[in-house]
């Protein structure tokens, strides 16, 4: 290849496949790259729900996508948050997407809470976030200028699957891709460079490119079975090597939140959308066999399930996911534990920063080191979050949580805890996808309670801070009560009521 | 709390000494803590005039100062970046402006778009042409920018030249009437605990003892208390940053009153020029393997301006910094805790960062009893440790993107192995003009833009998204951006008219 890269070949599955040859397309399309992509059969079952994290609603912005047609076409829902229930007695906390407090004086709202909570006050840290309130109600929370001014009022979504890569795929198709499919697919290699040359396909296709895109999950058909790049499991990434998914009928009311119940053999977790609800247990293959599970999650959700199946996870990744003129993206890439449900953040994460690098000419060696740093990066500040959650669970259950609770802890999710603990600071990272709050709500709902605050705060006089606090109150109680129940908004966009 | 008072010992009065306490005596609730000062009339200060960032005036606002007052006290003039002279090879000269080039449009940063005109073919003014900042500065005129971020006026910050002695003096003032006790005095005795090794007390020539909970060490160079006592690691840089000197002489300003400080390659290194109010502040900082003291003093001499005012004044300085900034009961800040080159006026930045961590991280008066949360030291030396990296980076950069072939310092430094952190960034935005950004420590997307392409690295591509759009439209957005600045910039008053109305020093 002697020229800038013109061709881009897409080989993958469902959303990660669509999502990626449609934000492609789109950024690079008017430059005369083209974009080929090639769909490998379905992975997805009738039933699957996936779940956003806030930032997909830039992406779908970069796309033109329209947030009321999204809802309408695949019949998803809003989630605020989750809702983290432990075993009674412990009472549920709430991790909310949006902000927490407002500064007062200048200072973070945190430390304000955490002093105001030493000297007595009985309100717990998710009554200052107007998400967390919003979702505990039942409603959503429709940013105006004052709740802007507040602070963020973030939200993902929890999505039916089959329908979304539906959605993507009609759009990808109205931006003028071609697409084949195929039952497999096999790489031919370029002898000299050591790059593809060729994806062959059933029926004695083949497909030239310059750049090969692996979204195909899993079986990363390209990076993998391509390239021979080795899969390299993370020691430490999880207690969790099965999940076991079933589907449960549509709540009468549909929760805007997700929810994750905590039990001795692993979690639950509850994705609600409006045709369906997704039940997913985590569990351990040590201590649990899949029968064992499948009466535990029926257990706990008190649903009644449908379609259960198991799937093996792992948690660990490739090196460089950038690989001569291989690009894998999302699960092909890098695969994480499923609690807070990363997964289509790590195939977003890996769209976005291929546009922005994008080869500019034929040789890519820069851009393809940048890509492989900058991901790394990002994907060991997410592994932070389970391992910390992991790593400090309260929840005394014998078998998987004490076994969880005994991994070793990384570094870095050690310094954030620490450092917390002794002043409330979460230690300021690069490449952090979760707001401070976020992680405080995290730390605070697992029990952990900084011990100081800093001593600046002090300067704020206790009646400055009671009354600020009170106004934040009285702000959050009224805004609430304004907002419309998720219901009553889904049925509004479901009736055209909404554009 | 009611373990009474942690009692904070700061040794050395210097700039990062009263800098630490002015902060301490704002920020820290005075029930708390107590806040003693220690220096001594014997012990001169490095302050040579001092050039700063924009970040001194964030600092300066939360403790109150009167920027005027301020700004007289201390003989300061304005900055609105650093002029570099001959750093890629004789002859040339950029800017490095503390403010933006252009505008992104389109999703796409504004150099994507500028080399995409370039390429093609169009006519299109000097990268230099569209920073206000850079304009105005070469115009030596000054004004406030303007609040509203519709204005091309809003796009630069700006920073000070000013006496770092008189600031710190400044300081001590301020600082004094706000409750910080200072004593004079020369430290001979430390005393430490046997069984904690933590530090206990100081004692003066005097035979004052001053008794601590925590102890900072403003000592300068000798790094009296972390070093001398806690032996904390020194991680040298000299193989990247070979400038291990500086002569520095004062001369009267017989050259332009300018809103910059002008750094000039040398043969062995490179001399500044720091315009105040009253004189002009020199200085050669140079390699000792490279130039003799003497050869050194003589390039210096015969480059100034007007006549030296005193006897060139000889500093030597080690670069690197500390592993540890903080040690049991002890944090040091300034130049106890590392030293970098003043190639980008980072001093004060560093003391600056390190007071505001310090103070946000500072324990507690129940800890004092029963033992400082090392969490707390272990986040103040990872952070120090990040500014310190990117600050080194941004420094090597200068150096390494020479093009001054056939001066043996100059040849070394094109051809040393530089760190894989800056490598990945100069590699990175010669293939595609892109920028590897980081969200925290110092040096932002526009810095390195400068710098990059001021030393020539030119990149071989940009980011493709730029041919999207109409080249016409591009190309005619792009002149009439750099048409609004010279407009705007025609229309300031100049730097010296805006000194005597708003800052004159008496004489």
């Amino acid at each position: 290849m002697s020229k800038a890269p013109l061709h881009v070949v897409v080989v993958g599955r469902d959303i990660a496949l669509w999502l990626t040859a449609v934000s492609l397309q789109r950024a690079l399309g008017t430059t005369g790259v083209s974009v080929t992509a090639v769909e490998l059969p379905a992975s997805l079952h009738p039933g699957d729900v996936i779940r956003s994290l806030p930032a997909l609603e830039a992406l779908h912005n970069r796309l033109g996508i329209n947030e009321a047609d999204l809802i309408r076409a695949t019949r998803g829902s809003y989630t605020l948050g989750w809702n983290i229930a432990p075993p009674a007695p412990a009472t549920p906390f709430f991790l909310a997407h949006g902000g927490y407090g407002t500064p007062i004086d200048g200072g973070e709202f945190f430390h304000y809470w955490a002093k105001a909570r030493h000297y007595g006050l009985d309100l717990d840290f998710e009554t200052f976030s107007p998400t967390a309130v919003a979702a505990r109600q039942g409603r959503v929370l429709l940013p105006d200028a004052d709740i802007e001014k507040f602070g963020r009022a973030d939200y993902g979504y929890h999505l039916p699957a089959i329908e979304y890569a539906g959605f993507l795929k009609g759009l990808a198709h109205r931006a003028g891709l071609t697409s084949h499919r195929s039952h497999r697919v096999v790489v031919e290699r370029d002898e000299v460079a050591g790059a593809i040359a060729a994806v062959r396909l059933d029926q004695g296709r083949r497909i030239e490119g310059d750049l090969f895109v692996d979204a195909s999950g899993v079986e990363a058909v390209l990076i993998g079975g391509g390239l021979g790049r080795a899969f390299e499991v993370c020691a430490a990434g999880s207690p969790v090597d099965r999940i076991l998914v079933a589907s449960a009928p549509r709540f009468a009311s549909v929760p805007v939140y997700s929810e994750v119940r905590i039990r001795e053999g692993g979690w639950l977790e509850l994705l609600a959308s409006q045709t369906t609800s997704q039940v997913r247990f985590a569990y351990s293959s040590i201590g649990c066999s899949d029968e064992e599970a499948l009466a535990a999650a029926r257990t706990a959700a008190q649903l009644p399930l449908q379609q259960a199946r198991v799937r093996t996870v792992q948690s660990g990744g490739r090196s460089d996911p950038w690989t001569a003129n291989c690009i894998a993206v999302g699960a092909a890439a890098h695969q994480v534990d499923p609690l807070f449900d990363l997964d289509l953040h790590i195939v977003q994460l890996g769209i976005v920063h291929l546009i922005s690098l994008f080869p500019a000419h034929a040789r890519f060696d820069a851009e393809r080191d940048e890509y492989n740093r900058v991901l790394a990066s990002n994907l060991a500040r997410l592994r932070d979050l389970p391992r910390a959650f992991y790593g400090l669970n309260p929840f005394h259950a014998a078998g998987f949580w004490d076994a969880a609770q005994r991994r070793p802890m990384a570094k870095s999710a050690r310094h954030k805890i620490e450092a917390f603990r002794a002043r409330g600071q979460i230690p300021p990272m690069e490449d952090e996808t979760f707001a401070p709050d976020f992680w405080r709500a995290l730390l605070v709902g697992l029990g952990e309670m900084p011990l100081t605050w800093p001593p600046p705060i002090d300067l704020t006089p206790p009646d400055a801070l009671r009354d600020a606090l009170e106004r934040m109150l009285d702000f959050i109680k009224d805004k609430v009560l304004e907002q419309p129940t998720h219901d009553a908004y889904l049925q509004r966009l479901a009736q055209g009521e909404l554009v | 709390m009611s373990d009474g008072p942690v009692r904070i010992v700061i040794v050395g009065g210097g700039t990062a000494g009263w800098m630490t306490a002015a902060l301490m005596s704002r920020r820290l609730p005075a029930a708390d803590y107590s806040v003693t000062l220690v220096e001594s009339d014997e012990i001169g200060i490095v302050g040579v005039g001092e050039a700063t960032l924009p970040h001194v005036k964030i600092f300066n606002d939360l403790l109150g100062l009167d920027e005027a007052e301020f700004m007289r006290a201390t003989r300061a003039t304005f900055k609105l970046g650093i002029e570099f002279r001959d750093w890629n090879r004789p002859g040339d000269r950029y800017i490095h402006p503390f403010g933006a080039f252009g505008e992104p449009w389109g999703g796409l940063e504004f150099q994507h778009h500028w080399l995409r005109v370039k390429r093609a073919g169009r006519p299109v003014a000097p990268l230099w042409d569209y920073s206000y900042s850079v304009k105005a500065a070469w115009a030596n005129a000054f004004e406030f920018p303007d609040t509203d971020p519709a204005s091309v006026r809003s796009t630069y910050s700006y920073a000070y030249h000013f006496d770092a002695g008189l600031y710190a003096e400044f300081l001590r003032g301020w600082t004094t009437a706000r409750g910080v006790k200072r004593v004079e005095g020369k430290v001979v005795e430390i005393g430490r605990d046997v069984a904690s090794g933590l530090l206990q007390s100081i004692t003066l020539q005097s035979g004052a003892r001053i008794a601590g909970d925590l102890f900072v060490d403003c000592t300068g160079f000798r790094s009296l208390l972390l070093a001398g006592q806690f032996g904390a690691q020194w991680e040298d840089w000299t193989n990247w940053l070979p400038c291990d000197r500086a002569l520095a002489a004062p001369c009267a300003n017989r050259g332009d009153f300018s809103p910059y400080t002008r750094s000039t390659a040398r043969p062995a290194g490179w001399q500044w020029r720091i315009p105040l109010q009253h004189r002009v502040g020199n200085g050669y900082v140079f390699s000792s393997q490279f130039i003799s003291e003497e050869r050194a003093r003589e390039t210096l001499l015969a480059n100034l301006e007007s006549e030296a005012q005193a006897e060139p004044r000889l500093l030597r300085f080690a670069p690197g910094r500390r592993v540890q900034t903080w040690v049991g009961n002890c944090a040091a800040i300034g130049l106890a805790s590392g030293f970098l080159e003043p190639l980008e006026s980072t001093s004060i930045f560093l003391i600056q960062a390190a007071a505001i961590d310090l103070v946000d991280l500072m324990p507690t008066p129940g800890m004092v009893k029963n033992g400082i949360d090392p969490a707390l030291s272990a986040e103040f030396n990872r952070l120090s440790a990040m500014q310190y990296e990117r600050i080194r980076d941004f420094l090597i950069l200068h150096y390494v993107a020479n093009s001054r072939e056939g001066e043996p310092f100059w040849d070394y430094l094109r051809h040393m192995e530089i760190p894989e952190s800056l490598a990945q960034k100069m590699s990175l935005f010669r293939s595609r003009a892109s920028l590897s950004l980081y969200q925290y420590g110092l040096f932002a997307r526009d810095s390195w833009l400068a710098v990059l392409m001021g030393q020539g690295i030119i990149p071989e591509g940009y980011d493709r998204a730029a041919d999207a759009f109409d080249l016409a439209m591009v190309g005619d957005k792009l002149d009439a951006f750099a048409d609004r600045i010279a407009r705007n910039v025609a229309s300031m008053p100049s730097h010296a008219r805006f000194i005597a109305d708003y800052c004159k020093a008496p004489q």
